[in-house]
């Protein structure tokens, strides 16, 4: 079941003094499941946080329909069942860590009674600012006030939550624990729309991704399927490759790596066969064969390279 | 909407401005409470008609304390929409189910609630000081109290407008100092002492078009003090008698103020709805 929908969805911005138009988004059509964490990468000024923007009715589209929860996202009706939190938020510094949430519980339609009370006491237990819950939050540091974001956006129980670099500022140890949380989250049924630079991160714990270069959606899918659709093989031999052979194989894929009993080649399945068959006409023993799928790293920066040669 | 004055509040007193402010109106209290203790004022209070005394010091500290009372409201409160339109407070603000209708106003209401309540602590201390000593409780002083409200109201609505367009405190602090203490007075001696020497009936349609546009805070103080003083308010237009010396308030300066705010109460909202952020 899709929860966010997209049909090309179209972002324009246009300078005050200048005629110059600004595309920040182009047709962009995509679909978000219910359940899923799915990640949206791309470099500076690809249009993430204006397309989590536009879903959430902060920034209007010039042309296209996005939908949430079946719903246009122009009403303001359904955004008690979403979370969200902004990349570089400001809390109002003269609160404390409760009085925040506290305040952030009461906007997304929450009652201020015991329940709401107990649940602050739940997040700041589970994100381990208990004994920070007076503290003036201009005194705590930025991975303290992610934290408490992260807190915030899940106080209402959101059926989806919109999280833009949620780890930005976190130590290691912290970031494994928003990680657990999000993979907790999940398996509660939630959605969650991840927006990070961290692509070790999002390779961690994200079902799909889109990857967005200068408004353009440029790659999407499952997050296994892509890294595995970059194959990168290696052919391990018994016997020492001659110098007469490694010309061979450089014929069949002039970029593949040939050490003394090994071959790098990145061209497929169809040109590992064309080796492995140059290799037994040549009476060389074949001790294995091993497909090593790229790092998303890997995949992002080969398809942003690929988009801006483009 | 609740929730969003009661962080108004909240932000209000979380500002050292503010600490100022009512250490101001402290001052002032106490200042009246020095000078009404006075034995040569004690005996001006014994010898002459209590309830014209009453009144002149009403009028007297009214005249006074109006233009210090908007200039440190204005100044205190001006930050407020800049600030809830910084890069990352607005955008979580507007993720939250409730309007954005709903949040400007609850913003606007939370700053004219905090005023509304520091005068009742300013005027109110100020009538019962003076009625205790002279014995004479003109409740009509207290009209004072939602009349420099609504001035504040009124004014209030030009911080509103020109913080959401400027993203600036210190603009639309400009713009409203501007007006309250240089163009809406001038205005507003236009026919008594401008036209006497302007005569081009294109110039003067200028004058009284704006005039009649643009809020009036002075003549909304006037009719305050009408109030308390037993004095005749016009309902059409102020007027004056020169020769008697006698100044006439007229409530359409009110009601045309009044619509002021409200068309750009109406177009700030409408701004707001539509703006990208």
């Amino acid at each position: 079941m899709a929860l966010i929908e997209t049909q090309n969805l179209s972002k324009e911005y246009s300078s005050r003094f200048s005629k110059q138009k600004v595309n920040a988004l182009n047709d962009f059509t995509f679909t978000v499941n219910k359940g899923e964490i799915f990640g949206l990468l791309g470099p500076n000024g690809a249009g993430k946080t204006t397309l989590i923007k536009i879903l959430l009715a902060i920034t209007f589209p010039t042309r296209g329909t996005a939908k949430i929860f079946g719903t246009e996202v122009k009403s303001h009706k359904w955004k008690n069942k979403v979370g969200y939190l902004p990349e570089n938020h400001r809390f109002p510094n003269y609160l404390t860590g409760e009085q925040v949430l506290d305040y952030y519980g009461r906007l997304s339609g929450l009652k201020s009674d015991t329940s709401l009370k107990k649940k602050i006491d739940e997040y700041l237990e589970t994100m381990g600012l208990s004994q920070w819950n007076k503290t003036k939050i201009k005194k705590y540091s930025k991975g303290m006030m992610q934290k408490l974001g992260l807190a915030q956006s899940m106080l209402s129980d959101p059926e989806l939550i919109f999280l833009d670099e949620p780890t930005d500022g976190v130590d290691p140890i912290g970031r494994k624990e928003i990680r657990d949380i999000l993979t907790n989250l999940r398996s509660k049924g939630k959605t969650i729309f991840l927006n990070s630079h961290l692509l070790s991160e999002v390779e961690m714990i994200c079902d799909r991704v889109a990857i967005l270069n200068k408004g353009d959606l440029i790659k999407e899918g499952n997050v296994d399927d892509l890294t595995r659709s970059e194959n990168i093989f290696e052919i391990h031999t018994i016997d020492p490759i001659s110098l007469d052979l490694k010309q061979q194989i450089l014929n069949i894929d002039g970029n593949a790596g040939i050490g003394e009993t090994e071959i790098h080649t990145e061209l497929g399945v169809q040109i590992v066969n064309n080796i492995i068959d140059l290799l037994r006409s040549n009476k060389i023993g074949i001790k294995g064969v091993s497909q090593r799928s790229s790092t998303l790293e890997e995949l992002f920066i080969n398809v942003i390279k690929q988009d801006n040669v483009a | 909407m609740l929730t969003i004055i009661k962080n108004t509040f909240r932000e209000a007193l979380a500002k050292k401005i503010f600490i100022g402010y009512y250490i101001f109106y402290a001052i002032v209290v106490l200042f009246m409470l020095f000078i009404v203790n006075l034995d040569a004022v004690e005996g001006v209070i014994s010898l002459a008609d209590v309830k014209q005394t009453v009144h002149m010091v009403e009028k007297g500290f009214l005249d006074l304390a109006w233009a210090l009372i908007l200039f440190f409201s204005l100044i205190s409160t001006a930050s407020f929409i800049p600030s809830m339109l910084e890069k990352g407070t607005i955008d979580l603000l507007i993720s939250k189910p409730i309007s954005r209708m709903t949040i400007l106003l609850s913003k606007y209401l939370g700053a004219v609630l905090f005023m509304f309540l520091s005068m009742v602590f300013l005027l109110g201390s100020i009538w019962i000081i003076l009625s205790a000593k002279s014995g004479y409780w003109d409740v009509q002083f207290l009209w004072t109290i939602p009349f420099i409200t609504l001035t504040f109201a009124i004014m209030y609505s030009i911080v509103v407008f020109i913080g959401l367009t400027t993203q600036s405190t210190i603009i639309s602090i400009l713009v409203n100092f501007f007006l309250i203490f240089v163009l809406c007075p001038i205005l507003s001696i236009r026919e008594g002492m401008i036209f006497t020497f302007v005569q081009n009936t294109a110039v003067q349609f200028v004058f009284n078009f704006f005039y009649w546009i643009l809020p009036k805070p002075g003549e909304i103080k006037d009719i305050a003090a009408s109030l308390f003083m037993d004095k005749k308010i016009n309902f059409w237009a102020t007027s004056i008698n020169l020769e008697a010396a006698e100044f006439t308030a007229s409530w359409m300066s009110l009601i045309t103020s009044l619509l002021f705010a409200a068309v750009l109460l109406s177009y700030s909202i409408y701004y707001f709805s539509k703006k990208d952020y």
